[in-house]
């Protein structure tokens, strides 16, 4: 699934421990996008609106912006609502080993590491990360989600 | 180069509360978020979790900007997040003003894998319902490098 494609359609979900998420693809980060998000956090941090200040950083990136944490988080958020539902998320641990810059093809993965039972519902632990081809995983944490059952 | 602080000052920081206050998304701020997110508006007026970034932190009465100065930051590019740990109790809903409240959890000086010192510093923000019900907390765990760049 892309952003593209996107579309929440969940039904009962009958899933094992190993199981892959479906992915949800972002073909482009895109720079305009940080510079919203920016002025809704009020992130005073130029990393993410101005190249010139990514350039003279020491770090080879070039002249790129650097997407912010909580949106490369949030292409995971658009893969579980999709998989799951979007009031199933219960939790989301997530680290940030890598940058990931404008332009930046990013896919979205995860894995099914548990499944428990607690308070009547029907839990899925997870391990999610974000992948880049050549880059490999920028971010990476864990989930927990609660699985559709049925109404 | 910026005088990296005394580790005393970083260790104080602990038990540091926000001033606390309310927050309402509403719709037009959803509407850019989540378009942000490459996502389509989540059904029923709930709110992209993405909000569990910048809602508690402004809803706590501070900002990414108090937050940087309070661990002393050396410049706005010296921060590297850490983690982030979202718990949703319940789904965030646009136009549902929550009370929310933060403070500093943890705060330490901490060396890095090529021996450079930095500070390593928790806020833990919880909004709770109209109905007085805990709704979420975000704990936001970030690194202040000290003279690397």
């Amino acid at each position: 699934m892309s952003e593209v494609e996107s579309h929440i359609n969940v039904g009962v979900i009958n899933c094992m421990v190993g199981d892959k998420i479906p992915e949800w693809v972002m073909e482009s980060v895109c720079p305009e996008r940080m510079r919203t998000m920016a002025a809704i956090l009020r992130d005073p941090n130029p990393l993410h609106w101005d190249r010139d200040a990514v350039a003279a950083l020491p770090l080879g990136l070039g002249k790129r912006t650097i997407n912010q944490g909580p949106l490369g988080l949030s292409y995971m958020v658009n893969m579980l609502h999709e998989w799951t539902g979007p009031e199933s998320i219960k939790r989301i641990v997530m680290r940030f080993p890598q940058v990931v810059l404008d332009a930046e093809r990013v896919v979205a993965k995860g894995v099914v590491t548990a499944i428990r039972e607690q308070g009547g519902r029907r839990l899925a632990d997870c391990d999610i990360w974000l992948e880049h081809a050549d880059r490999g995983r920028l971010l990476e944490g864990s989930a927990t989600v609660a699985l559709p059952t049925p109404s | 180069m910026k005088a990296i602080p005394a580790e005393a000052e970083i260790a104080a920081l602990i038990g540091h509360q926000f001033p606390g206050g309310t927050y309402k998304i509403e719709h037009w701020e959803n509407f850019l978020l989540t378009g942000c997110t490459g996502a389509q508006l989540l059904p029923n007026g709930i709110a992209h979790p993405v909000a569990l970034f910048h809602v508690p932190i402004m809803g706590s009465n501070t900002s990414i900007a108090e937050m940087f100065e309070l661990g002393q930051a050396e410049s706005d590019l010296s921060i590297i997040p850490e983690s982030y740990d979202w718990e949703m109790f319940e789904p965030l809903k646009e136009e549902v003003t929550y009370d929310i409240s933060g403070k500093i959890i943890a705060a330490e000086r901490r060396i890095n894998e090529r021996g450079q010192s930095y500070d390593w510093v928790q806020f833990c923000f919880e909004m709770t319902s109209p109905e007085k019900i805990l709704s979420a907390r975000s704990i936001i765990t970030w690194q202040y490098t000290r003279n690397t760049l």
